[in-house]
């Protein structure tokens, strides 16, 4: 399978950010720092599990459910 | 007048307090924000300027070096002022024992925000409340009290490390007239005038990419770039002798891209072949090698770009880091960088490191009130 990273990163933004386009930059920044850059990741990167466990545990720390 | 700043050069700690609240008490201020050299006895420095301002609320920390509107300074004492027309209300919080209880101190401080200002951290308008925070810069607790700010809150919480003149032993910041160590103030300020931040660090970054593939967080080291002991590869990158690669660090620091902006990381030294960061690098990050330039040219750009679209400034929080310092001190323009401030109201000071989404270095963060 491939492609949950990007969509799961996504969701994060775009939770956060509600369409506001500053949060929605304030936002990835947020989550470079965490170690995940959003841009590293496109619809067919495969599904680390590793990688998964981590953005979800950011979700959680950030207040987001995904 | 809103906002107003004041100095002393006076070693004698009742005279210099003397000499800033004559400057500020005129203005009948709401909060007082002051940055001390740490040679000053740090009980006498925040109980005097607590007992100078009466009512307002007064904070502040220890510092490698002051700014003041048209000066670099150093073992002085820089303030500003802020009257009620700029700071509407406003709750400061000290974190305490950061080293080892950090995220627990940080949403403490956030309930007890949510309880003075009657809402949810998560829904506060970002354009009406700024936050200020002040860390300990020897505690190796900002990246995390960053990141938990980070994921509470969408409000900007800009600030700076607290310096001791380069003596890396011990720094403070102020609050309630007293003193704390191991610590960090969150200040959070409903604003009643339009305000914006700068973030400026003048390098410009190279088409080279170091990825840190083996670090230990905890000690801020990067053991390997690109599988290759770290050393190596970044003297590789800049095709110079590994040995000679501490002689590049101010230089040629790396930067965390956020699509075309950058948050600088800087190596502090050499430890066998690895290399320590004034900030964490994680593993699996990719930073790009940068390329330092003139400090003076690019701040004022940065300054009169964000003059252009906001206006004039009536006040200026800079939070401008030691190394800019010390590279302003070594090429004889401290001069230069303090006129760039010479016509508006401005304190701050050199730190250990600024506070803006995350813990960055060789960086200035910037607070402008209009």
């Amino acid at each position: 399978m491939a492609g949950m990273i990007k969509k799961m990163l996504d969701e994060i933004i775009a939770k956060r950010s509600k369409g506001d386009v500053t949060m929605m930059n304030l936002t990835k920044a947020k989550l470079i720092f965490k170690g995940l850059n959003p841009d590293r990741f496109t619809n067919t990167s495969e599904d680390d599990p590793e990688m998964i466990k981590k953005i979800k545990a950011a979700a959680q720390e950030m207040g987001v459910s995904i | 007048m809103n906002i107003k700043t004041s100095y002393s050069i006076n070693q004698n700690v009742d005279d210099a307090v003397k000499e800033i609240s004559s400057g500020l008490n005129i203005i009948s201020p709401r909060a007082v924000l002051y940055f001390g050299s740490s040679d000053f006895n740090p009980d006498e420095l925040s109980g005097k300027m607590q007992s100078a301002f009466g009512d307002s609320l007064v904070f502040g920390c220890t510092t490698s070096g002051e700014i003041t509107s048209g000066k670099m300074l150093d073992n002085s004492v820089v303030a500003m002022g802020l009257n009620s027309s700029v700071v509407q209300n406003i709750k400061i919080e000290v974190l305490e024992n950061i080293t080892d209880n950090s995220i627990a101190a940080v949403e403490k401080a956030f309930k007890a925000f949510e309880d003075h200002y009657g809402i949810p951290m998560q829904e506060l308008d970002p354009g009406k409340y700024i936050g200020l925070i002040l860390v300990d810069g020897l505690s190796g607790a900002e990246e995390r009290i960053m990141d938990r700010i980070g994921d509470l809150t969408n409000i900007t919480f800009i600030g700076g490390a607290a310096g001791d003149n380069l003596n890396f032993k011990q720094t403070h910041v102020f609050a309630d007239g007293k003193k704390y160590s191991n610590s960090a103030l969150l200040a959070l300020i409903k604003v009643g005038v339009p305000f914006d931040i700068i973030k400026t660090q003048s390098f410009k970054p190279l088409d080279i990419t170091l990825t840190a593939t083996k670090v230990n967080e905890a000690r801020r080291e990067v053991i390997e770039f690109n599988g290759r002991p770290a050393v190596q590869e970044y003297a590789s990158a800049l095709g110079i002798r590994a040995e000679k690669a501490s002689d590049y660090f101010m230089t040629n620091p790396v930067g965390l891209m956020v699509g075309d902006d950058l948050y600088v990381r800087s190596p502090q030294r050499v430890e066998g072949n690895s290399m320590i960061f004034y900030c964490n690098i994680l593993e699996g990050m990719e930073l790009t090698l940068l390329q330092s330039e003139d400090i003076v040219k690019e701040t004022k750009k940065a300054l009169d770009e964000k003059e252009k679209g906001f206006g004039k400034f009536a006040g200026v929080i800079n939070f401008n880091c030691i190394l800019r310092t010390l590279e302003l001190k070594a090429k004889q323009q401290t001069d230069d960088y303090g006129q760039l401030f010479g016509n508006v109201p401005t304190a701050g000071f050199s730190t250990y490191g600024e506070e803006l989404v995350g813990h960055i270095n060789q960086t200035a963060t910037l607070l402008v009130f209009k």
